[in-house]
């Protein structure tokens, strides 16, 4: 907003400097909606969970009385500073998952596909949206359970001769459930970047001498550097907050620290789980910051 | 639970009606049995926060078409949840379901009316011990309209689970290890592990108490093949054979065996004692719509309705002429199976009734602390 009015007010004006606010204010109108959706609906609601987190709640009911000790029970329990370790962790291993099963996935689709089976192929890549997440999750409990249809598969086919209860209720399930939900975010967001990436700068570095895996290092690794961080901001931020997929397909070993602050809300003690929300949100915060450090807007808007 | 629905469906929902016009005529019931009774009076849509399973879409319908009143339904999952949110949002709602000991907590805070509760017709209905809960009683008349009940209880399969266990230690024993579920509830899975521990007020636990029910719960959770979101999930797991132990509410075995297909499940009232729920429907103080309240519950609870509730979703309500309305569609074992015929069991000194406990915050933190990594 600041550049904006920055660059309002370095505009040259041609009716003199009231005519120039005016057109500033015009420019401004448009956007104005979003910006009162933002400040209104995201920053207010923060402002308040910030507040309520350097309360107490006593007896239901939520007191002004200010002290950090919400804050203080979260890093002086072990068990909410594992829990945090283990979301982390599991947002890194699954956003690697993702890259892993992406990255050929739209090499492949950019590079060798027709425009048209481009277009297909990616339809059925976000076909999945069109059902709910809610769904989507179920229908996991139904292929992974014990009387799921992976069982099925592997003891007709007689690998198994007994049904596992490895693959659900577990941080395997959960692990595979989350790699599902979010490829197609990773994916887009990598094909973005790799469909403006021009190939035969492949070819003129093995022509060059380089070995392939030198050239993918060197020439086109970099260049999709925006897509990569895109893709890891899709899938690893979202996923420290998650709570429905660790509920559904984690059992009681498969918690999430999301689960443990729904458990305050749900119980209404309200100042507790907004400190827990408030350092979550502080750490996605500071690696937007880490992830802006090499990547610029521009990579994401212009470059995909 | 949609195969269940489907199960339960309009035949039966006609077949209910046919049912109330017998009864109404047999019993004497009267007007307050008719499955619509016409009146004049306000018209209108009202907010009303509740559980999923205090009502159906066909009943509203009717009750729209009749008196043009139809209530804007949002769902809760705990007690705990509603409380703040009415203290939040105030009179932009108008009827809050409730439990137990958490609605006098509603009146204490100014939240909820109390209104007359023999001035509905309705109210013939209820059996005559649920007009009468002191607990719900106060000098300006009666806090809530009575609806479901039922004692939380312990289902087993008895193909799996031997010997025939007799209290809450069987779910922590190792021979049952991933075959245990039980909803994700934090406070009331710290009740039963408190109840194991001997604890007196299981939502008021001394420090030691809670320790106790903390020391139980780590035993628990490798045994838990999951916390259920819903009662229906439960149920779809001890149908499928991969839970042999859950707690569940009154009916359990039923729908497992009858609409589920799955297995004959034996259920025991654990002897250290257990928890129950039984709840109502409040009316907010000062909610904007608050006039179409009384005339709402009139119709809502008209015997037809409230058996039909039953059959659909399976706990005892409170509403006598429902249990004449099920005598008469020839379902009068599956009722007597729920105890419909006993609410005053729900005054069982082994029962400790759901309440906003003082050692709330310290469950929650005792049962993440447990559950988390």
């Amino acid at each position: 907003m600041t550049e904006l009015a920055s660059r309002s007010e370095s505009a040259p004006a041609t009716d003199g400097q009231g005519s120039g606010r005016g057109r500033a204010i015009g420019r401004l109108l448009p956007a104005l909606p979003a910006f009162l959706v933002l400040g209104v609906l995201f920053l207010g609601a923060m402002a308040f969970a910030l507040v309520f987190s350097f309360w107490k709640t006593e007896n239901f009911v939520l007191v002004a009385d200010w002290n950090v000790d919400n804050y203080a029970k979260f890093f002086t329990v072990p068990a909410y500073v594992r829990t945090f370790g283990k979301t982390l962790l599991m947002a890194a291993l699954v956003t690697l998952g993702c890259l892993a099963l992406a990255l050929p996935f739209t090499y492949f689709l950019v590079r060798y596909v027709s425009r048209r089976w481009q277009r297909i192929i990616l339809l059925a890549v976000i076909i999945p949206f069109w059902t709910s997440y809610l769904l989507r999750v179920y229908a996991w409990q139904a292929i992974l359970g014990e009387k799921g249809v992976l069982n099925l598969v592997l003891e007709t086919s007689g690998l198994i001769s007994e049904p596992s209860r490895l693959f659900v209720y577990n941080d395997f399930g959960v692990f595979i459930v989350l790699v599902y939900v979010y490829f197609p975010f990773a994916a887009l967001a990598l094909y973005a970047s790799l469909d403006r990436f021009d190939f035969s700068q492949l070819t003129a570095a093995q022509d060059l001498g380089a070995r392939p895996d030198q050239a993918l290092r060197h020439i086109l690794i970099p260049q999709i550097r925006p897509g990569i961080i895109t893709a890891c901001i899709f899938v690893f931020v979202p996923i420290i907050g998650e709570y429905l997929t660790p509920t559904l397909v984690g059992g009681a070993q498969g918690v999430l620290i999301g689960n443990l602050v729904v458990n305050f809300f749900r119980g209404a003690q309200i100042a507790q789980g907004a400190a827990f929300a408030m350092i979550i949100a502080l750490f996605v915060t500071v690696v937007l910051v880490v992830f802006r450090r090499h990547l610029q807007v521009e990579d994401v808007v212009a470059r995909g | 639970m949609a195969m269940i629905d489907k199960r339960l469906s309009r035949r039966r929902f006609l077949q209910a009606s046919a049912a109330a016009s017998a009864a109404a005529a047999l019993s004497g019931l009267g007007s307050a049995s008719r499955l619509v009774v016409a009146q004049d009076g306000p018209t209108g849509t009202f907010n009303w926060l509740t559980w999923a399973d205090h009502f159906y879409d066909e009943q509203l319908d009717a009750i729209d078409t009749a008196v043009g009143i139809r209530p804007n339904a949002t769902f809760f999952s705990d007690n705990a949840e509603a409380f703040v949110q009415l203290q939040e949002v105030g009179g932009q709602l108008d009827m809050v379901s409730g439990d137990a000991l958490w609605v006098p907590r509603y009146y204490e805070e100014g939240l909820i009316a109390p209104f007359d509760i023999n001035s509905l017709e309705v109210s013939k209905n209820l059996y005559s011990v649920a007009r009468e809960f002191p607990w719900w009683t106060v000098p300006d008349g009666y806090l809530g309209f009575p609806f479901g009940w039922s004692p939380v209880q312990i289902y087993y399969n008895p193909e799996f689970v031997t010997p025939d266990p007799d209290s809450w230690e069987v779910m922590l024993d190792p021979k049952y290890q991933g075959r245990v579920v039980t909803e994700n509830q934090p406070v009331e899975v710290i009740a039963y592990m408190g109840k194991l521990a001997g604890a007196k007020d299981v939502y008021n636990m001394t420090d030691e108490e809670l320790a106790a029910a903390k020391a139980n719960l780590a035993q628990l959770v490798p045994n838990l093949l999951k916390f259920t979101d819903q009662a229906q999930e439960t149920w779809a797991l001890l149908a499928s054979g991969e839970a042999w132990l859950a707690t569940a509410n009154l009916g359990a075995d039923l729908v497992v065996r009858d609409e589920l297909g799955g297995p004959e499940l034996k259920r025991i009232m654990p002897k250290e004692g257990t928890v129950a729920w039984m709840d109502a429907e409040m009316m907010v103080d000062g909610g904007q719509n608050q006039e179409l309240v009384l005339p709402f519950l009139e119709q809502s609870n008209q015997p037809e309705y409230i058996a039909e509730n039953f059959l659909r979703y399976g706990r005892p309500l409170f509403n006598e002429g429902a249990y004449k309305v099920l005598v008469e569609m020839g379902e009068q074992d599956r009722a007597d199976r729920f105890l419909f015929n006993e609410p005053e069991a729900i005054l069982d000194p082994n029962l400790t009734l759901k309440a906003p406990g003082l050692s709330t915050e310290a469950a929650i933190n005792a049962f993440n602390e447990v559950v988390g990594a």
